[in-house]
């Protein structure tokens, strides 16, 4: 017995919060976030905003590889496009005011991801799965190599980095952690709804056929070239909006941070959290973030916080890492999006037998 | 002209050691059809699995000294008197290595022989017959995995490692030029072309070779037909790390050991998605002339872009075939 799904009217029907029961999620968590800042400390401040910037690039992600169904090993690279373009164009547009530079900074960065993840998504139309998965691997690789070159180095900063703007949102100007949490959970929240927004449309439809068969999507007249492309650049853009908050969310940025690290996080959050689902990034991000601070945390504390035994840290948490990975894999393949789906079913049925 | 030899000669030597890698995840493929993506960190564990066997435990105190440096009676005379750089000397210099370089390679391939089959039966016996996109993942999350490990069990700074073979240098004319080249690589190269050719032998002749191939085929023919499927698939895992030890065995005494020996993985993964991923020759081709050509930008563009010349080249090829240089095409029906 499911409650609370009444529709009485075609309109109710199609809206992208169709019951009582995600309203209330919904507005509940919107009104929580917003609480946030007031009552938590820097750190959860500072984790809320790392958490936001991944967030935003695993939905970008999951677009791609949970809806659409091509898997990417190198999306780091388009997150890495999107910060250094920030940084770039606000460099080279510093003549304009302040006050309105992110606002066209931001919006150009993604457009370039979105044009870089069109160009590494050709090779899409030919190859599938594992080729398509080493192809994105081997772009992500030459990305971070031409940032990293001395030829370049007079606009990305080369190997040592360059220091990125503070943002200023006409005149405000964002220059504590807080006030960039307003802006990144605000975003963050905004492209969760229009990721679930897509998937009403005809595009996003489009996207899951393609997924689900894609010999049989393009006999029933869905172009794959157009909508693979279309896929990788949505994807390849929300990944630069990531990256665009990430330049103005650290002081400075490092070709390192968007190694192959960064790709495999990105992956493994969706898959942890529950590929083609809408919340399933959310949770991912949350485990795959928390999890590695934990152990941190219980190490220094369980330690001392002894520099002798701070060097076990990084191993320990890649390890972890690994392990909740091939974990979620083995025992729960879709997610933890499954698990609460499980629990919320039983729970909508209760007293009466789960199933 | 004699650059251009010398280079391509060198760009050979390193080829071969890719064929050498890459024939371990064309295995694997072949067997599972699993790409195993954690490859380059399997090599990375050979490494310092011989790190291991040929440096620590010589190096400990209740090892025997003439496991550390062998020098009988005979060497000692036959080495004095010998000048600086006589080849004579160098091939001495490695012979009193030889006890701790064959304690080296043994216990390379055996504990990482364990070490694939460990994680054969832990990681990808439980996945059977579950989608390759399952499997590919948790390659993935195994790369985390054995990373961390390494950089949690050999926390020591990496010293040198006794090469391999006598590292003479050798000088020869070749079409009016002089060639210099290093014995040690030669050997190593001779090494990687042996295990490959053997390789494909095994899988060509042999009987599990065949069971092998059958079970590429069709899985489950194969198992109808009395094949054991999963012997079959730790069989493949067990010979890929084997061999993968003795490439990162090589690979420690060309660039030293460092945890970015597993990065290197990956540019060999590029290779055999270059040359097809279950095609033995194309992938011998791939990896010579990906060889090749990253010793020719090293020569003309420096070594930074060296690279990435596998990635760039896997993508061209990818481009015009999608399947690799001699990949078979996969039928699909809907």
């Amino acid at each position: 017995m499911i409650n609370g799904n009444l529709k009485a009217d075609y309109g109710a029907d199609e809206r992208v919060l169709n019951n009582r029961n995600k309203q209330l999620f919904v507005y509940g968590s919107m009104l929580l976030l917003a609480l946030f800042p007031l009552f938590a400390d820097d750190y959860a401040v500072l984790m809320a905003c790392k958490m936001g910037i991944l967030l935003i690039a695993v939905v970008g992600i999951n677009v791609l590889t949970g809806y659409t169904g091509l898997v990417s090993l190198g999306h780091g690279a388009f997150v890495a496009i999107g910060a250094y373009s920030t940084v770039i164009f606000s460099n080279l547009f510093s003549g304009l005011p302040a006050g309105i530079l992110p606002i066209i900074v931001v919006p150009l960065a993604i457009l370039v991801s979105a044009l870089v993840g069109i160009i590494v998504g050709l090779p899409s139309l030919r190859v599938k799965g594992l080729y398509l998965a080493v192809a994105t691997l081997a772009a992500s690789f030459i990305v971070k190599f031409l940032i990293e070159q001395d030829l370049f180095a007079p606009w990305t900063g080369g190997i040592v980095g360059i220091d990125t703007p503070v943002p200023n949102l006409l005149g405000w100007e964002l220059d504590t952690k807080r006030e960039m949490y307003v802006l990144i959970t605000a975003l963050a929240v905004g492209t969760m709804l229009a990721a679930q927004n897509l998937f009403r449309t005809r595009v996003g439809r489009a996207f899951i056929a393609i997924r689900d068969r894609d010999y049989s999507a393009e006999i029933l007249g869905i172009s794959l070239l157009r909508y693979k492309l279309m896929s990788f650049a949505i994807s390849a853009g929300y990944c630069g909006l990531s990256g665009a908050l990430g330049a103005y969310f650290f002081a400075r940025i490092l070709p390192e941070q968007f190694g192959l690290d960064l790709s495999l996080e990105l992956v493994a959050a969706l898959i942890v959290g529950g590929m083609g689902r809408t919340l399933g990034p959310l949770f991912g991000v949350v485990v795959v973030l928390l999890v590695p601070e934990m152990i941190k945390i219980t190490m220094s504390g369980a330690t001392g916080g002894s520099l002798e035994w701070a060097r076990y840290t990084a191993p320990l948490q890649e390890i972890v890492f690994g392990l909740l990975l091939v974990f979620f894999l083995l025992k729960e393949p879709l997610g933890i999006n499954q698990i609460t789906d499980r629990i919320l079913r039983s729970a909508n049925r209760w007293p009466f037998a789960r199933g | 002209m004699g650059q251009f030899i010398q280079f391509a000669i060198n760009g050979l030597m390193s080829g071969a050691i890719y064929a050498l890698i890459a024939v371990g995840i064309v295995s694997v493929y072949k067997a599972t059809k699993v790409v195993n993506f954690a490859h380059g960190y399997l090599i990375m564990f050979g490494a310092y699995f011989y790190f291991t066997f040929a440096v620590i435990i010589p190096g400990q105190e209740w090892a025997p000294t003439w496991l550390a440096s062998w020098k009988p009676d005979w060497m000692v005379e036959m080495r004095e008197g010998l000048g600086m750089f006589s080849p004579l000397g160098a091939v001495l210099d490695w012979a009193a290595n030889v006890p701790r370089i064959i304690l080296g390679l043994v216990g390379a391939v055996l504990c990482n022989a364990v070490l694939g089959r460990v994680v054969e039966r832990t990681l990808m016996r439980p996945l059977m017959g579950q989608s390759v996109f399952a499997m590919i993942m948790v390659t993935v999350g195994l790369i985390s995995i054995l990373s961390g490990s390494a950089s949690l069990i050999w926390t020591a700074d990496a010293a040198f490692v006794p090469h391999i073979a006598p590292n003479t240098p050798i000088r020869f004319e070749l079409f009016g030029s002089m060639i210099f080249l290093f014995g040690a690589d030669i050997v190593n190269m001779i090494i990687a072309l042996l295990i490959f050719g053997g390789i494909v032998a095994m899988v060509k002749f042999t009987k599990s070779g065949v069971a092998i191939r059958a079970t590429a085929e069709d899985q489950s023919t194969a198992y109808s037909m009395g094949i054991s499927v999963p012997k079959i698939f730790s069989r493949a895992w067990v010979l890929a790390s084997a061999t993968g030890a003795v490439a990162g065995a090589i690979l420690a005494t060309r660039n030293g050991i460092s945890p970015s020996l597993g990065l290197f993985g990956f540019s060999v993964l590029a290779i055999v998605l270059m040359g097809g991923l279950d095609s033995y020759v194309g992938c011998f081709i791939a990896a010579m002339s990906v060889g090749v050509l990253e010793a020719m930008t090293q020569w003309k563009l420096g070594g930074e872009w060296a690279e990435i010349v596998p990635y760039v080249a896997v993508l061209v090829v990818i481009i015009f075939r999608p399947h690799g240089l001699m990949g078979q095409k996969e039928v699909e029906r809907i």
